[in-house]
Order: structure tokens, then sequence, then C-alpha cells
């Protein structure tokens, strides 16, 4: 059994500690907005929060964040409407789609340990999430965005 | 009011509304007993179940019907553009569906394939037809109903207004008054419908915001791996070393059955020839199931491919190239032999490509199961036609039942990626086998490794070309390409009674050509005497499982023309630029079809018939675009180029070690053009051979862009594509089995890694055709061309990795 926090609600899983987060979270509690990309935390499509920090859920055994808060891409903003959700949508970032809740989950951490994160500061930080319809480019303008975004909202 | 099927015509084009307030549906109604399933394409129409294109409720709200993959491209948005434009409807009313791959609809749609950058290639023609026939339908009606002759009414905004008056009703109020029957004899009528001048556009070419990106940003787009179903199980995937052709002898899960949530191992009936060697471990859990399929111990026989590697293949390959013999002519014009032999000289280069796949974000995944006499599949897949036949051909051979008595219904998911590379339906057969014999739902999950180990890479290339130089200029081109042919592997069209991925040969001779695995040499350059011969390399086929990846062969066949036409163009003491200007004329071959109204079948054109009337279906169920996006020929790919070389400031003086590179290309099929050029900015580290690629620049000719901001994004994407194509994806197979499993060794581009990207799309107004691909087919010639301008090397191979450019550089 494991206990988790995530989103804010409390689950108890009958799953072994040593499972992967990823899994518990996808296919256990189906917030399945959560995606597996390579199961060795080179592509960032499973990244979620662990109290605030952005982190590869594939990587993370489930025993190991018992008593933190987790936040999966579901449980970003209450009417899915982040800074960094609207810039996503404003800026039309998503083609396919499968990799981007975590790169939003990704760019949420950013901004909120970075409120105005330079160029080189958002590749730095997005470097790590693979998107294979390369839609960087619209990437490292929709963080640029959400940043504004997220200024105006403070 | 009823309709029998006999009071139909053969075949027209049906505005109709069987009931005031019943809305309208619109669609091809065919009489019964010509075509499998035409009842239920007329019932359909009948009873405002989706019909062929879209359906408009009685409150005017109006749903486009798309067939369509969704993976990327947000095609479902911009075919409904085309509806809406034309149909003159407000776009707040427009939404879309997807309709489900099912025997019934197959008959009703067509094929549902998305492939070739094609849909709005061959989309546009009939859907923007099928919106001016309803919005003639509606402004008729409303004529009628606000008292007023039709030629002063006028459509727009979801309203009929008489223009004399300025009276106008809202075609929810005429669908709520009225009944309507209008009738279009196709294809005739059809033809003449009158549409918009694209001057009078609202909808189309207006960047819409797409509908499913919403759903993209907030978790909530279900892809074919979000699927869950009550009972189901897991299954992951134990594999042999080979990639083709090995045989599972003895299974063992002693160890498996400690393991909590084990179920069972399953051997998948590979004597279909697909999942060859496949075993599964099933479990309540996918954890579970990885677990257990680390436990199970398997003995394999290999097969025929297990000690396959790159080496032999390039071996055989040169070996089948030096042999006259072999292959056959996919291009021969004018006197190739005759003008080799008088030339004054003759530039020989060999190039080769090295396999790459698909790596899609979205591991390959399946799930299936049984109720009743109907099998469910629910996956994200290119083709829901080709899913449902090959899971039912699958499905006969191993219940040794006849196939008429099998249903299968293919639930099309969202596609995490597609690029070629979900047109294969191996999960969709091992997880309906395995749902068989577990008696249960079972959810297949490929991980990363084994989604590489099983993927279907473009296949390993080898080029041998030989230019003729005469009197100071390029007289003639011979261009050998060996390589494993994709379309022997496909055996759907096999199944339907058709090779319908194999042409004949250029010569009359009946030998086959797989069109792609060869187009794209036969390029746009007017050049009296080209030949191009194609030979296939079988085992390479079946050992590696070759396959379509984005543009399939254009991606190595337009590195190595354009890479040629470099260096002829050196060799001539000319600019690429000014060469290429003088041969991309669009005289002969390379003029164009003129939108005269192409008829399959009459042989209008030297390549137009070999695709589309070879599918293995009824031709009313496939569509010929009365218009050709191949208009203006070669002319429209110099005027891309003397864009793209404009804006990339080509020419310029450039420091030391850096230089520019430029190709075009017309990707992707000789059929459906669309015209590209691209320019590369490097800068090459002289002492390590790094190649820092600075800037792209890339003008595109797609006749009318649907949606701009879409179009970009794509032509972005497309170029990156080419960019990590030509500078770090690398697949290699040793022993029968790849040799990357996972974004530790195989290396699609990154963030850090991309370069300034600018983009100009040349509107021509010409039929329009697709964006998702055509891009990534300069990006590679362009940086080799690039490569040479900095530091004076010919990389002729791809990809171009860094210790190649400094071995070529310490050569010199």
């Amino acid at each position: 059994m494991v206990a988790l926090t995530i989103n804010g609600y409390s689950y108890l899983v009958d799953a072994p500690p040593d499972t992967p987060l990823l899994w518990i979270i996808r296919e256990e509690l189906r917030l399945a907005g959560t995606k597996y990309g390579c199961g060795i935390g080179l592509c960032g499509s499973c990244t979620v929060h662990v109290n605030g920090e952005a982190v590869r859920s594939c990587m993370v055994q489930a025993g190991d964040v018992e008593g933190t808060s987790i936040t999966t891409i579901e449980g970003l903003h209450y009417a899915d409407s982040h800074p960094v959700q609207q810039a996503w949508v404003e800026m039309q970032v998503p083609q396919c789609g499968y990799c981007q809740s975590g790169q939003i989950m990704q760019a949420a951490a950013l901004i909120a340990a970075n409120p105005a994160p330079s160029r080189d500061e958002i590749v730095e930080a997005m470097d790590g999430n693979l998107c294979r319809c390369a839609t960087y480019s619209s990437i490292v303008g929709a963080v640029e965005r959400a940043a504004e975004i997220a200024g105006s909202e403070a | 009011m009823s309709t029998t099927d006999t009071q139909l015509s053969r075949r027209d084009f049906i505005v109709r509304s069987m009931a005031t307030g019943s809305g309208l549906a619109l669609g091809i109604g065919f009489t019964t007993g010509t075509i499998p399933g035409a009842r239920a394409a007329t019932e359909a129409a009948e009873a405002f179940t989706p019909s062929i294109w879209f359906t408009m409720m009685p409150n005017g709200h109006t749903t486009v019907h798309i067939v369509k993959s969704e993976m990327g491209q947000h095609i479902g948005t911009a075919l409904a553009q085309i509806v809406a434009d034309e149909l003159e409807v407000d776009w707040q009313h427009v939404t879309l569906d997807y309709p489900e791959g099912s025997a019934e609809n197959f008959a009703v749609y067509g094929l549902a394939y998305t492939v070739n950058s094609g849909s709005v290639t061959t989309e546009f023609d009939r859907l923007s037809r099928s919106g001016a026939a309803g919005r003639i339908a509606l402004v008729e009606a409303g004529a009628a109903l606000l008292g007023t002759d039709v030629e002063d009414a006028v459509a727009a905004n979801s309203r009929v207004t008489d223009s004399v008056s300025g009276r106008s009703i809202a075609y929810s109020e005429i669908l709520s008054q009225t009944t309507i029957e209008r009738r279009f004899a196709y294809p005739d009528d059809f033809r003449d419908i009158p549409r918009k001048d694209p001057a009078d556009y609202k909808i189309i070419g207006q960047s819409m915001p797409a509908h499913d990106i919403p759903s993209k940003t907030n978790g909530s787009a279900r892809y074919g791996i979000d699927v869950f179903i009550p009972n189901m199980a897991y299954g992951a995937l134990v594999l042999p070393r080979a990639r083709y052709g090995a045989k599972a002898l003895s299974v063992d899960d002693t160890k498996a059955q400690s393991i909590p949530g084990y179920i069972q191992a399953v051997t998948v009936d590979d004597s279909f020839g697909k999942c060859t060697g496949w075993v599964v471990a099933i479990a309540e859990t996918f954890p579970a199931a990885m677990n257990a399929a680390k436990a199970l111990e398997v003995e394999w026989d290999a097969g025929p491919h297990g000690d396959v590697s790159l080496e032999g293949l390039l071996t055989e390959y040169r070996a089948l190239q030096a042999d006259p013999e072999m292959g056959a002519p996919w291009v021969d014009q004018g006197d190739v032999d005759g003008s080799l032999a008088n030339a004054d000289e003759v530039l020989e280069a060999e190039y080769t490509t090295d396999m790459v796949v698909h790596a899609t974000m979205e591991p390959l995944n399946a799930t299936v199961h049984q109720v009743g006499d109907t099998w469910h599949v629910h996956t994200g897949t290119q083709s829901t036609s080709f899913a449902r036949m090959t899971l039912t051909a699958y499905l006969a051979h191993f219940l040794g039942k006849p196939a008429e008595e099998i249903k299968v219904v293919v639930h099309q998911r969202v596609l995490g990626g597609g690029f070629g590379g979900k047109q294969d339906y191996d999960e969709i057969l091992a997880a309906a086998y395995c749902s068989h014999q577990v008696a249960r739902p079972v959810k297949l999950i490929q991980t990363r490794e084994t989604t590489f180990a099983t993927s279907f890479p473009r296949t390993p290339t080898l080029h041998k070309l030989r230019g003729s130089i005469q009197g100071g200029a390029f007289t003639a081109m011979q261009h050998d390409i060996v390589c494993g042919y994709m379309g022997p592997r496909f055996s759907v069209g096999k199944a339907y009674g058709s090779d319908w991925l194999q042409l004949d040969a250029d010569d009359g001779s009946g030998r086959d050509i797989d069109q792609w695995s060869i187009g794209g040499s036969d390029h746009w350059y007017t050049l009296a005497n080209h030949r191009v011969r194609a030979i296939n390399h079988d085992q390479t086929t079946w050992a590696v499982q070759a396959s379509a990846l984005r543009t399939v062969s254009n991606s190595y066949n337009y590195f190595v023309v354009e890479s040629f036409l470099d260096e002829v163009a050196h060799r001539l003491g000319k600019d690429p630029l000014d060469l290429r200007l003088s041969m991309l004329t669009g005289e002969g071959g390379s003029r164009g079809i003129p939108n005269a109204g192409y008829e399959p079948g009459t042989g209008s054109d030297y390549y137009m018939d070999r695709l589309w009337i070879s599918l293995p279906w009824p031709a009313e169920n496939s569509w010929i675009p009365y218009e050709s996006a191949t208009v203006g020929g070669a002319k429209r790919l110099a005027n891309v180029l003397r864009v793209a070389a404009g804006k990339a400031g080509y020419g310029k003086r450039m420091p030391k070690n850096h230089g520019m590179g430029l190709a075009v290309s017309a990707a992707e099929e000789r059929q459906s053009p669309t015209w590209v050029a691209g320019v590369a900015e490097v800068s090459v580290d002289p002492e390590s051979g790094e190649i820092d690629l600075q800037k792209l620049t890339i003008a595109m000719d797609m006749g009318i862009a649907i949606n701009p901001v879409n179009a970009v994004a794509q032509i972005k994407g497309a170029a990156l594509w080419g960019a990590s194509q030509v500078l770090s994806e690398r697949l290699t197979v040793r022993d029968g089995a790849f040799e990357q499993h996972n974004f530790d060794t195989y290396l699609p581009i990154r963030l850090s890694q991309v370069p300034e990207i600018d983009v100009e799309i040349v509107e021509s107004g010409n039929h329009p055709s697709g964006v998702g691909e055509p891009s990534s087919t300069v990006v590679a010639p362009a940086v080799a061309n690039a490569v040479f301008n900095a530091v004076g090397v010919r990389m002729r191979h791809m990809p171009i990795t860094a210790d190649a450019v400094k071995a070529a550089i310490q050569a010199t």
C-alpha cells in the first residue's frame, strides 16, 4: 500500500512501494494526462510537480513521495487556465500534444521559481523535454508569454 | 417522404432533409449492388446518421465528419474550414467528429488513411464542392421562404439575405420550416458547382484556433495509451533478438509465477507473418506485466535474418548496383548512355543514407476486446481502414472462420505522433490474440525499448550518381538507387487482389517498382537525358521491416539529388543557385498538369495514373480532385527558390568556416507536390568537425494556406525533423537487431539545438497541397551544401556526423 496526495486528494493505492509513480498516476488513478515516453527520465513526458518541483514521475518510486504534495496536469489549475496553459492555447503550441503535459508542467515550475526567465534560462530548463513534432520554436515564445500573463495576474 | 434505392440515379450528390426540422445531410448516393455497403450509404443519408462529409442540425450547427487521423497536423480544423467557408456557416457553429473504422463507414466515407501530406490535397476539392452544394440548397430554400428570387439571395454567417429588401432568414429557421431535396448529378453537375473566388474567402486563410489544442493543454486528450476498459489485463512484450523472422520455441514462466498479478504468458500466433517471435506477459497491472516479461525465459529460433548487419547489406547493395541487369527504370528519358559515352567528363559519386525511425513520443500500443461477435480496437492509427482489414484477415486466419463472419470496429484515438509510424498493426494483432487467449480485454503497451526494437524504419539506401558534362553544360544524369522496397511488405493490398504499391517500370517491361521507395528521384529539373534505375534488395525489406517515414523516399532522394546538383555546379564553375534556376524552366515533363479536369485512367500525364487509380477498391470510393496541385510545374519551384535565397541573403560574404547552402524539393509525390526551397546557414569547427546549424530559411508554395499559423508551425516542425535527421539520428542493425533502444542512443533534436527559422509562405492561389512534411526534405541537402561552402568537403552520407566531417577535412 502507498499513500499519496495528488492534486489535493488523498489516495491509498494497492501497489508495491517501488512502483514508478508514473504508472500509479496513469494506470491506477487514471490521471492519464501524465504520459509515458521513455521510462528513463530522458524525454520529460511524465513530468509532474512534487512539492512544486518538476520531477520525472517515471524515475520516482511511489513509496518515496508519500507525504509530499503531488500535482499533475489535471490539477495544475482549477479551470485549466494556468498562465502556461493560457499561453499554450494562445500561441497554439501543441501539435500531436503527447509531450505537452510534461512541457507545461516543466514550464510552470520554471516560472514559479523564476518569474521572468531569460531565453537562455528557458532553453536550459526545457532542454530535457523532447518534442518529436519539434514545437520548440513555439515553446520558447510561449514560456515568455506565460511569464507575462503570470506577472499581470499577480 | 420515403425514397427507395431504385429512385436514386446511380450516383447523385444529394443535399437532403427528410422532414421539417430534421436537419441536413449531404453525400453521394449510390445504387445498390455495385459496391459493398452502398445500401448503407443511402440509408445513412435517409436516416441522418453521420452522412458523408458533414451534417447540419436543425439548429444550424454543423458537424464535419473527419476520417483523417489527428496526429499533430490539426487536420480536422483545416478540413472544417474548407467546408465552412463555402457553406457560409458561422465558424462558431462548426464542430467535428471522427467516425469509427467499420465496414459500414468504409462504404460511406471510403478509405480512412492519413499519409503523404495528402489530406488537404485530396479533400479540398470534394469538401469545398460539398460546402458549396449545401449553400446552394440553403439559398434556394431560403429564397423561397423569403419570397424572393434565388438570384437576389445571398448567404453569409449562417443566414440567407434578400439583397433587394434586406430581409433575411437564419439557416436554423430554414431547416426548421421546410424540407430540402436538391440533387446534383455526379460527377458532371458536381464538377460544375460554382465555388468562391479565393479573394472572397472568410474562413480559409484565417488562423482559426485548432479544435484539438485545448484538450492537449489540460491532460484531457485521449490517446490510444489512455484507454481503459473494465476488467482489462495488461500485456508487455518479450522479444527475440532478430527484428523479423524469429520463432519462439519454448516459454518457461516459472520465475514469473511468483510476481503478484501475473496471469500468463502468450506466444502470439505469428504464422501470418506479423509479430514474429512475440511472447506477451499478461498481468493485472502494467508494472507487473513488465516485471513478468523480464522474468520469462524464452528460447527462439533466430530465423533467416538473425545475422543481418548494416555493413553486410551495403556490400550486397554495391554488388547489385554493379550489375547492369538488376532493377528497372523508374525514369528513362532521352539518351543517357549516349550522352555519358560522349561526355567531356563524367562526374561520379556514391551516396549512402542510414536508417532512421519515427520514435513517436507515444509508444506503440493497442487495446482490444471482444463483445459478442464484434472485436473492438482502441488505438491511434493512421488508417482505421487498414487496421480493420488487417485484423479481420488475421482473426479469420487464427480463428479458422470466414472473414465475412468477423466484425471489427476500430475506435480511433488521438495519435501521439504519426510520421508514417502508425500504419503497421502488429500491436493490434497481438492484443487481439492475447485477448482471445485470456478471454479478457487486453491493453498492450510497448515500452520505449520494445517500440524501438519492433520499429519500421526507413530503409538504408545506396546511390550511384553519374553526371555527364559536355561543352561546359550538364547534359545527362544516371541515378541508381538500391534499397529495401517497402511495398512488398504491405500485405493488405494483396489481400484485396492488388499490388497497390507496386507500379510498372518506365520501360513497358511490366517489371515492378515501388514508388514509395523511389519517389523524389524524379525531380522537376529540365534535363533531356535522365535515368533512374531502381533496385530492390529484398532481404532489407524483410529483415529491417522497411517502411514509410515522413516524406518516405523523398527524404533521401532529395538529399542525394540536391547534393549532386551542387557537385555539378561547382564542377561547371557555376553558382548552384544559377544552375538550378537555369534548369527549373517548367518545360516538357516539368510543366505540371493544367487544371483542365483530370480524368483518371486517361493517361493524361506521365505520372498521374500511377498512384491513385491503383488503389484496391472501387473508384467511387476514392476521390480524384478535378484540379491539380502540379499546375505551374517547375516554375513554381524556381519562384520559391528565388524567395528563399533572397530572404536568406544568399551570396553575401560569409566569415571563415561559415557557409550557406540551398536546396529545393517538390515533396511529397510527383502527383501532389508542395514546392519548397530551403537555405541553411552553418558554421563548422574544422578541428572537431562539429556543425553548428545557425539558421534555416524556408519558402513554400502550397497554393493556398488554409490555416497560416498552423502551416508555419508545421513547416518549422518538419524543417527541424529534417535537421534532426541530417545531424544526429541514426538507427543501425547488427545480428538482425536494431542497436538503439531509447533516447540515450537515438538522438532526436532538442530545444538547445534549434536554429533560427525564417518561413515565407508563397500563396500562388493554386490547388492547395500539404504542409506537414515537405519542408523536411530540403534541410539535409541544404546543410550538406552549406558544409561544402564552409569548409570545402562534400559529405555524401546521411547523417553527417562531426567525426565524418573531421575525417573529410583531414583527408583534403
